[in-house]
């Protein structure tokens, strides 16, 4: 649902608009979670399970309760029933009767103070029958396992999940007939690859803030990436009717995808319920690492063959995804690592599969790229060695192979827009691609690597409300919550060049669940596109009831109108017009009632063609709309340690169309960087069941000093439905990070990196090993 | 646990008195007994940088500060600087420039941002980089902030020259 | 009575920690609050030890002897003038810890007291033939660094004894380097050589690959005159490997360290002599 054609973009739309609240967040004015007081406020202290899986047989919270300052405990047995998880609602709000990693929150205590909090929680007494635990996806599916979830049979799940035992979910895609394939491959390249847990370490720790009203309402406040993903899961888990909580949000330190499912929320309010007092709960950084959630650490087997031409015939891929202790978005993130295991390429026969398989570790959840920058790593790294073996140029093994627009995606979703073709140019130009990587300082290698990537914007629903006040200026309401990426400035433009406004002229809520319309988060790169339809579509419908008023007013036929810059519509070719307010006035007082214009959707385009495909086990039958990615990195490695750092790198995105291009600047950067970190160092380390790195001493991630400088190339191919053709932006610049450095590192020391993070002891050892591993 | 005192502070250039625990730490003193938020807890280990403020006008972690060992310093907070030049072109720089996204970081990457340049007038991006390296971000891959301090260096300088240009 | 005290004296400080057995000495305190923050100890008092003008800054005795107060900060032990020659390893790796503002806060005194077998002073002062000056209660002693750490995070450290000062021989004429392997900069490292070039021989000490620093003086005397030879350098670096008692930890695993020595301790010569 693009803009009217004949509304002149360029008001708002198209510029870097600093965003609405810079000027709070750059004088220390903007309030997180942690800055939240409410009167009689107490603060809440965690106590976490020692072990990885054991029955809990007792509580004994008498001492606790004794303590200084406490107001009250609740364990399990304070909870209801009630189970919440996005896919499988497999969760308690608090560990009840089991716990199944090591850390879990048991049971949780507020006291007047945080000290005194912290000092009151090790004294609850919780006995324990250890189990033995199963701390892998191949232990977990051995056939004499401990089973973590004895009900998973009676758990709801929103799709065919296939679960058993220990096996979460399973999920199988394909087209074509891969088997038979690979005969007709001149070349074909094989390896197994391998991936480590990413912890998001967003600078805020997620943290909450509940109160229960006289009526037993009760208002929650929480770092989050959507109030209503908040709101479901806690009254799922607490059996509460969604109308008895509201649940609000602050200006969020960033999420990264911890945030969209619930944290600590539950437990918050379960303590405001018990205590009826406001209860505040700040994770420390530990609990941070250590109780929300993670990047799935991923196993993969990956198969390509191409033609003597390099063209792709086959590509077969198999995952074994470790899901932790609980579902959260692990089933869509394996289902969507599959769908994207292919990259965004023309292939005949393809075929993925996978096993998401509980343990009892933390759960592993959403986290920027959801799974395809882990098939990525594999997938862009096989482009590589089949051009090296045909002799070809990596930029031109992917042109030859690259989706064009009107081509389906594998299993079925149609491409509209795909600006892939100009990524490639613009990071081979911007390079200097042909020339290769400068000449490497003495003691170094040096080398470049290019990967691609494709990434959805869309899923689910959203809604918009727009509102124009008796002055003429707007209200714009769309509950999407902007977690520092500037979604509250980008809708504000949209709907500001919409109606032909100065963006100052639009004020934005702050989501709310009692006022706002529904939006399922801030995830899956979709608020630009998905919510921003929603904001053109509400605007429009503003606009259509202001024209019908004008056309009253001045007496002439609609079609005689127009929309002019400044809110004003007026006569063509002449100078008579009426402004907003003259026109929100009448409205106001006199005919019609106030203008407002609202405009929900879902995403209804179906993912699955069943003429072309098989497809087992999805978990989304709906999806969105494609970005495409290229970059390249300039890696050099110190040859006396392996150590590899990232010089420079070039990272050119398909966004559709920049509403605001130096927001789309900072994703494509910051994505890099993140990226980077997961590539070359990051890891979430487990010894047996106790995660050892719960702590930023321990757990390291980029700094200005060794983060490169990156250089963001916008691209734009207008999405035929995106708001003024726009579409995401958000993990498109992650997903092909360590791809590309491993594609790099191929170049200056040769081989296959087959395990990210690519250390410096890894590196080493690859340069040691030299050769072609695949 | 510690009992609670009476505490003088000179803070943002008034005396302040608090009633605290002993071993309460500034960071915990600011946000919690004085309302100044501006400085963060993003880790509460010293690592994150969110937590930097001056101590007798040096950069220090909050988290790490006894405020019981603040006794005769000068604190100052982002909020004490809000008259502060180079401050301000920081701020007014990094509002246009993309460097700040969620920011929770901003406030500890201003008071770092504002020390080196006031010891060092132009620096190039490297040492930027070097300077910044103990303030984490996660959202913006620092490209934006290096261009903030940049300009805001620019800015300072050009303002010095219209201001002796202007001298009598 | 207030938990953080600050004495005027050396004096005073340690007649406090001797008649308080549960108070604890802090210097820059980055280390110790934040051990604190994360409730990993308890204490009766902090004695902050910032304001024993004694223990700060760096001077050059008579006989060219160089003295680091315990209190001097990473950032003017980093920018100091009176580490030249040989002693420059000293300020180039104050320069690598942490960050700009850690550096701000933390001390000589309390690096060494900490004897983190990661923290970037250790090798140097090894490699520098520093005294670690420690004041109690029956007065004040000097330890070679051999003498002062005596196993993992244990020193010689008596109850009631503060790192007042850390002593150096006068510099020699160097070149000296520090290198340093580190996740990201300012990371605790991996691995680390100081090296220093003395005549026609080098001092070498390895950090990071067991409790305290790697040095073996009789194998730098075996060396010297023969820093040409790649037989006389891979002996050289095979004997310090073989002191080496390294962890795997998240940093790097034991095996990876051993792998690193060689490479690092000869590219640390290569350094000093200007080989390449």
């Amino acid at each position: 649902m693009n803009a009217d054609p004949n509304i002149p973009t360029g008001t708002a739309v198209g510029k870097s608009t600093p965003k609405l609240e810079n000027r709070e967040k750059a004088t220390g004015r903007a309030e997180y979670i942690d800055d939240l007081y409410r009167p009689g406020m107490v603060h809440a202290a965690i106590l976490g399970s020692p072990y990885a899986h054991a029955r809990i047989v007792s509580y004994d919270v008498s001492e606790a309760l004794a303590a200084p300052g406490v107001v009250g405990v609740i364990t399990g047995d304070d909870v209801p029933e009630g189970r919440m998880g996005a896919f499988i609602k497999d969760e308690h709000a608090l560990a009840k009767g089991k716990v199944l990693y090591q850390g879990e929150p048991v049971a949780a205590l507020a006291a007047e103070t945080l000290e005194q909090a912290r000092a009151a929680v090790n004294l609850i007494v919780v006995e324990y029958e250890e189990l033995p635990a199963v701390l892998s996806p191949e232990e977990g599916l051995a056939p004499d396992a401990p089973i973590l979830h004895e009900k998973l049979a009676e758990y709801i799940k929103v799709f065919d999940a296939g679960s058993e035992g220990n096996m979460c979910s399973r999920t199988e895609l394909s087209e074509g007939d891969v088997d038979a394939a690979w005969d007709q491959c001149a070349v074909i390249v094989e390896g197994e690859f391998e991936t480590e847990p990413q912890a998001h370490v967003s600078i805020e720790p997620c943290g909450a803030l509940a109160e229960v009203d006289a009526q037993g309402r009760v208002t929650l406040w929480s770092a989050n990436q959507s109030v209503f993903r908040v709101q479901a899961n806690v009254c799922e888990s607490l059996q509460i009717p969604m109308s008895k909580l509201r649940s609000l949000t602050p200006r969020v330190g960033a999420g990264f995808g911890n945030k969209m499912e619930p944290h600590i929320q539950p437990i918050t309010v379960a303590l405001a319920m018990k205590t009826g007092r406001p209860v505040k709960c700040i994770l420390t950084r530990e609990e941070d690492f250590e109780i929300v959630r993670a990047r799935h650490p991923f196993k993969i087997r990956m198969k390509t063959g191409a033609d003597a031409e390099g063209r792709l015939i086959a590509r077969d891929c198999e995952v074994l995804v470790d899901c932790g202790a609980f579902a959260d978005d692990s089933p869509g993130v394996m289902g969507y690592a599959l769908l994207m295991s292919g990259g965004p390429y023309r292939i005949p026969n393809q075929r993925a599969r996978g096993k998401l398989v509980y343990t009892n570790k933390l759960r592993f959840g959403a986290f920027r790229g959801f799974g395809n920058p882990q098939v990525s790593f594999a997938s862009e790294q096989q482009m590589d060695a089949v051009a090296a073996k045909l002799g070809l140029d990596p930029i031109e093994i992917r042109r030859r192979n690259m989706l064009r627009e009107g081509d389906r995606w594998f299993v079925g979703p149609k491409i509209a827009s795909n600006g892939l073709a100009g990524c490639l140019d613009a990071v081979e130009s911007a390079s200097g691609w042909r020339a290769g990587a400068p000449a490497a300082a003495p003691g170094t290698k040096r080398g470049r690597g290019i990967a691609v990537s494709a990434h959805i914007s869309g899923l689910l629903g959203t809604g918009a409300i727009v509102r124009m006040l008796e002055d003429g200026t707007i209200a714009l309401n769309t509950g999407a919550t902007d977690i520092g990426q500037g979604s509250d400035t980008v809708l504000a433009q949209i709907c500001a060049e919409a109606l032909q406004l100065p963006v100052e002229m639009v004020s934005v809520a702050s989501p709310d669940t009692d006022g706002s319309p529904y939006n399922w988060g801030t995830t899956a790169s979709r608020v630009t596109y998905t919510t921003g339809r929603a904001v053109a579509g509400a605007a429009r419908e503003v606009l259509r009831q202001a024209m019908e008023h004008a056309s009253e007013m001045l007496d002439a036929p609609l079609e005689d109108l127009e929309l002019r810059e400044g809110g004003r519509i007026a006569v063509k070719g002449s100078n008579e017009d009426l402004p907003f307010a003259a026109i929100s006035g009448r409205a106001h007082w006199a005919k019609g009632g106030p203008i407002v214009g609202h405009h929900t959707l879902v995403y209804d385009q179906p993912t699955h063609d069943p003429k072309r495909s098989i497809a087992l086990g999805l978990p989304f039958p709906q999806i969105g709309v494609f970005s495409f990615g290229a970059m390249i990195s300039d890696v050099e490695v110190d040859e006396v340690t392996g150590q590899t750092r990232v010089t420079e790198a070039w990272s050119a995105v398909d966004v559709g169309r920049a509403i605001n291009p130096r927001l789309v600047d900072v994703q494509i950067e910051g994505g890099y960087v993140q990226g980077m970190g997961f590539a070359l160092y990051e890891a979430m380390v487990w010894d047996g069941a106790r995660l050892v790195n719960p702590s930023l001493m321990d757990y390291k991630i980029p700094t200005s000093a060794d983060a490169p400088h990156v250089h963001a190339i916008i691209v734009e191919d207008p999405e035929p439905d995106g708001p003024f053709g726009a579409k995401g932006a958000g993990e498109i610049g992650l997903n092909p990070v360590p791809a590309s450095i491993a594609n790099a590192l191929r170049a200056a020391i040769g081989g296959t990196a087959s395990k990210v993070p690519m250390t410096s002891e890894r590196v080493l050892a690859q340069m040691q090993g030299g050769g072609d591993a695949s | 646990m510690a009992k609670k005192d009476v505490l003088p502070l000179h803070i943002n250039g008034r005396d302040q008195e608090v009633f605290v625990r002993s071993d309460a730490t500034l960071l915990e003193v600011l946000r919690d007994d004085l309302s100044l938020r501006a400085a963060k807890r993003g880790c509460n280990q010293g690592v994150c940088g969110a937590c930097t403020v001056l101590v007798d006008g040096v950069p220090v972690r909050g988290c790490l500060t006894l405020a019981g060992a603040c006794a005769g310093r000068e604190i100052t907070t982002l909020e004490g600087l809000s008259e502060d030049p180079i401050t301000r072109a920081l701020q007014e720089a990094m509002i246009v420039s993309g460097a700040v996204q969620c920011g929770f970081c901003t406030s500890g990457m201003l008071v770092t941002a504002r020390d080196l340049i006031a010891q060092e007038t132009d620096p190039d991006e490297q040492t930027i980089r070097k300077a910044l390296s103990g303030n984490l971000c996660r959202c913006t891959g620092y490209v934006r902030i290096i261009e903030a301090v940049t300009e805001a260096v620019t800015a300072l300088k050009a303002g010095a020259t219209a201001t002796q240009g202007d001298a009598p | 009575m207030s938990f953080v005290v600050s004495p005027s004296s050396l004096q005073e400080a340690v007649e406090f920690l001797a008649a308080n057995p549960e108070a604890r000495p802090m210097s820059g305190g980055a280390s110790l609050v934040a051990m604190k923050n994360a409730r990993l100890i308890e204490a009766s008092h902090f004695v902050s030890l910032a304001r024993i003008d004694a223990l700060r800054g760096i001077r050059r005795e008579a006989d060219g002897t160089v003295v680091i107060g315990g209190m001097t900060l990473h950032r003017e032990t980093a920018q100091s003038d009176l580490l030249g020659g040989d002693h420059a390893m000293i300020a180039q790796a104050a320069g690598m810890i942490a960050n700009r503002v850690v550096r701000n806060m933390g001390t000589m005194g309390g690096a060494v007291g900490n004897a983190d077998p990661a923290a970037d002073y250790l090798p140097v002062l090894a490699c520098a033939g520093a005294e670690i000056e420690l004041t109690g209660p029956q007065g004040t002693r000097r330890l070679t660094m051999q003498d002062y750490i005596v196993d993992w995070y244990e020193t010689a450290l008596e109850p009631g004894e503060i790192v007042s000062a850390v002593v150096l021989p006068p510099a020699g004429q160097g070149p000296s380097v520090y290198r340093k392997l580190a996740r990201t900069p300012g990371d605790y490292a991996t691995a680390s050589v100081a090296c220093a070039r003395e005549g026609d021989g080098v001092r070498v000490a390895v950090g990071a690959c067991g409790p305290a620093p790697l040095r073996d003086a009789q194998a730098e005397r075996a060396l010297a005159g023969h820093l040409e030879d790649p037989a006389a350098i891979s002996a050289f670096c095979e004997a310090l490997t073989a002191l080496a008692d390294p962890v795997d930890d998240v940093r790097g695993s034991a095996e990876y360290r051993l792998a690193l020595i060689p490479r690092m301790v000869a590219a640390a010569i290569r350094d000093v002599t200007g080989e390449k």
